[in-house]
């Protein structure tokens, strides 16, 4: 029994502790970060920090070809269209602002309920997380493994696709060639021709008229 | 009634500090019971006071910081970081990336609910489902190291969440174009 | 192109050099600190100093790439202004030092000096931290090179990783977002619409570029960039570039092994032909589309929309000045001289020498020249560097120099593409076609027995 300070992060393989706990400290900050900045473009470009320590973390398990995809598809891919859509949407006119509604004039019990209420997204998720804790710490049967990671990680990925798993991956790719030509379609938008004019563009002004109304209810 | 409901802008701050107070309560409360479900749970606490009590400094820390005028986000930043590493720091290894996993859920969670522009919910939908990659790896890691399934499960993971981005966008950009806001709470169409 | 002699001479007395200082610095950087520095500690402090020699054999390569970076950059510049003079018959660089020589040593103390400035309303966390996220994953990426290109010197041996080329390519993506980055924090609209063109252009060009390569990794059945360099050795018949591996039989069969030769590595016959022939043809296809890729990823002419000075100021950097300038400036140049290194590595073999061997050893005095060096001082005392090391880098250097001539030949030459175009020519013409290529790989490699 260690009765240092600090004691876990200098005993014997403490290498990776310290790189665990250099990267889940870093990624615990930016993921804040992510979720407490105003600017939403900022917290894109902060997600990148996010994507990249959790690649480090993915590198400390030694799966580095998941590491480097994790910085390929999140990283670079996944965050340019999230920070594109976000340029294109213009979020600097929104105001992210919580207006909240509260009775000052209820008893103290009923105003502990409402701010309960209020931050009820709160609650929720670190009732989850204390759920998740709970059940990680209360099973301690995981069926442990001596052995290393295999060297040769990337053959084994590959053949696995290409044998056990060929149904999935198949799965996979059409779900992402589905998925390329619906985002095509829902993002290009009604195509305007002059054949369709009069009957369409009464449609549309009832349809804005209608947009209007529900916007003002 | 009119005049005794009052419309007030709450302070950001308070959230912050609730969300920083929670998780660290949460973080005790959550070690102390979780220790009685392990062998030598308390003893191992007990031995190791002084880092429970150096995490506890740093939540303090932050509080100084943010009472001597600091950014707001200090505080939050401190006490979650210090809950995390009292949670983790007597575990296994395995365990460490399982609780980071869940805090990183967690907060991902927090984000969807909470926030109102569409993008940041997507942005938030990601961070859950990096969440569950760390998890998959360290089991792929620690359980199961020469078949690695856990690894593949997390290349369908990542298809899955580069379609599910794509496709997102586009609605939320189409939505865009149609309301001319993005906007979680004004999307109420469809309400009777 | 050869009107004015004068100039060329000039302009090749200028390369060669600028290129013997760069690498004699370098390389003394490498002997002293990685090599040098070990064995005096060890001498004096005999096993204690194990874990000090560990550290420096460790942080060689990164220090030999962050003394090599500047000077080539430097050097590239100049050499890129006198070819563009030459080609557009202009007057390069002549005032600074003799002829012009010191120019951009010039240039860049003026950068340094000058003032560092962050716009009104610009976001400056984000416009400092972009070129910082846009320089450091070209030092990253260069990294696992280094072992491929000085063919597995022990010095550099532990960079090399077993997914080396997806590291490669995993830090060549980064850089764009920094791009972006840098057009938004500008709070500058030219700067905003040249960072969202750069994301367009990389994200397209991306697809092909990845896919050319991968037809390479399929035929080597390696992402090893040593495997994949030492699989290339014996002659420019084996080199990627003509089929990978496809034409290694025909070049044991030239070589001696006859007909042979050719029965085991052509076992189909006629069949096995055609096939080699097609994988030579798609292989061809699959350098240029690499190189095309790279072009529009390292966002070169014809592929410069991002920072189009006709059209937007100068793009994503007209706001930048000063150290951070600079610091985008190096980036460019070191990019294109790591895109030039993976082109080299991956399809033009590496340190290989072209001519193939068996009519290397027949030409008098080769052999013993390199036995003469071999036995020499440097190699048997101070340790300075081996034969096949040295070789291999004076080859890599011929290469990688050559295609950043080329890339500043294509600059001169072709005129830049509209974003329509751009974006017509990258989804309609180069994704398909490195589709076919990697479908046409996939089926001819069957029939050829690879790499014997």
């Amino acid at each position: 029994m260690g009765q240092d300070l600090l004691s876990p992060l200098l005993s014997s393989p403490n290498v990776e502790t310290w790189a665990f706990y250099l990267l889940t400290t870093l990624s615990i900050c930016l993921a804040i970060g992510v979720l407490a900045d105003r600017v939403v473009i900022r917290s894109g470009f902060i997600l990148i920090g996010v994507f990249g320590t959790i690649s480090g973390i993915f590198l400390l398990l030694s799966a580095q070809f998941l590491a480097l995809a994790q910085i390929m598809i999140y990283a670079v891919g996944i965050t340019l269209m999230v920070v594109i859509a976000l340029m294109l949407t213009n979020p600097r006119l929104e105001k992210e602002q919580a207006v909240v509604y509260y009775d000052e004039s209820l008893p103290p019990l009923a105003k502990l309920f409402a701010s309960c209420k209020r931050n009820l997204s709160l609650w929720v998720s670190v009732l989850s997380f204390v759920t998740l804790y709970s059940a990680l710490i209360g099973e301690n049967h995981w069926p442990l493994s001596d052995q290393a990671v295999s060297q040769d990680a990337v053959k084994v990925l590959g053949e696995s696709l290409v044998t056990n798993y060929s149904i999935p991956f198949e799965f996979a790719s059409v779900l992402l060639l589905a998925a390329l030509m619906g985002a095509v379609m829902l993002a290009k938008g009604e195509p305007k021709t002059k054949d369709d004019d009069d009957s369409l563009t009464v449609v549309d002004e009832a349809k804005k008229q209608e947009n209007n109304l529900a916007l003002q209810r | 009634m009119e005049n005794v409901v009052k419309v007030i802008k709450e302070p950001q701050s308070s959230i912050n500090l609730a969300l920083g107070y929670a998780l660290f309560a949460a973080a005790v409360v959550g070690t102390y019971t979780g220790a009685l479900f392990t062998a030598n749970g308390i003893d191992k606490i007990v031995a190791n006071h002084y880092d429970f009590w150096a995490c506890v400094g740093l939540a303090l820390v932050g509080w100084v910081i943010r009472s001597v005028g600091g950014h707001k986000g200090v505080i939050v930043t401190m006490t979650v970081l210090a809950s995390f590493i009292i949670l983790t720091l007597n575990q296994p290894m395995l365990l460490r990336y399982l609780t980071f996993a869940a805090l990183l859920f967690s907060m991902g969670l927090y984000g969807m609910v909470q926030s109102r522009n569409a993008v940041r919910v997507l942005l938030s939908i990601e961070l859950m489902l990096n969440a569950v990659n760390i998890n998959l790896i360290a089991f792929s890691r620690y359980v199961d190291p020469v078949a690695l399934k856990g690894q593949l499960f997390v290349i369908f993971v990542l298809t899955v969440a580069a379609a599910e981005a794509a496709v997102g966008l586009a609605v939320v950009l189409a939505i865009y174009r149609a309301r001319q806001t993005v906007d979680m709470d004004k999307f109420t169409l469809l309400k009777w | 192109m050869f009107a004015n002699g004068d100039e060329i001479f000039k302009i090749s007395r200028l390369t060669i050099a600028w290129l013997t200082i760069i690498f004699t610095i370098v390389w003394m950087v490498c002997w002293g600190v990685g090599i040098a520095i070990p064995m005096l500690l060890t001498q004096q402090l005999g096993d204690q100093a194990n874990l000090a020699n560990e550290i420096l054999r460790a942080v060689t390569p990164v220090i030999a790439i962050l003394v090599f970076i500047p000077i080539n950059a430097m050097f590239m510049v100049l050499i890129e202004r006198r070819a563009l003079a030459l080609w557009t018959v202009r007057k390069g660089p002549n005032r600074v030092g003799p002829d012009g020589n010191l120019q951009t040593a010039a240039d860049a103390v003026k950068l340094l000096l000058k003032e560092d400035i962050t716009p009104t309303g610009a976001d400056a966390v984000m416009h400092t931290f972009a070129p910082i996220l846009f320089f450091a994953p070209s030092i990253i990426g260069a990294v696992p090179l280094l072992a491929a290109v000085t063919n597995d010197h022990p010095l550099f041996h532990i960079l090399n990783l077993p997914t080396g080329i997806f590291y490669v390519l995993a830090a060549g993506a980064l850089p764009v977002v920094a791009l972006v980055m840098a057009g938004w924090a500008s709070n500058n609209k030219y700067s905003l619409v040249g960072g969202l063109r750069s994301a367009a252009q990389a994200i397209s060009y991306e697809i092909p570029l990845v896919l050319s390569l991968v037809t390479v990794c399929l035929m080597a059945g390696t992402l090893d960039l040593v495997k994949i360099t030492q699989q290339q050795a014996g002659g420019i018949l084996n080199w990627n570039l003509l089929g990978g591996g496809a034409l290694v039989g025909l070049n044991q069969a030239i070589g001696g092994g006859g007909a042979k030769a050719l029965e085991a590595a052509y076992p189909m016959g006629a069949i096995s032909y055609v096939c080699a022939g097609l994988l030579v043809c798609s292989l061809i296809i699959s350098f240029w589309l690499y190189l095309t890729g790279a072009c529009a990823e390292i966002n070169r002419i014809p592929f410069d929309l991002p920072e189009a000075e006709s059209e937007l100021v100068s793009g994503y950097n007209t706001e930048y000045s000063g150290m951070k300038f600079a610091i985008f400036f190096l980036a460019e140049f070191t990019n294109l001289f790591v895109v030039a290194s993976v082109t080299t590595v991956m399809f033009l073999g590496g340190g290989d020498n072209p001519i193939p061997p068996y009519i290397l050893d027949k030409i008098p005095g080769i052999p013993q020249m390199v036995a003469a060096i071999r036995d020499s001082f440097f190699c048997q005392t101070l340790h300075i560097i081996n034969p096949e090391t040295l070789f291999a880098t004076l080859w890599v250097i011929a290469k990688v120099y050559g295609l950043v001539i080329f890339a500043i030949l294509i600059r001169a030459t072709l005129p830049r593409f509209r974003i329509d175009q751009l974006m017509a020519f990258g989804w309609k013409r180069l994704i398909p076609l490195s589709l076919i290529v990697f479908i046409i790989v996939v089926f001819a490699r069957e029939f050829v027995n690879i790499h014997g």
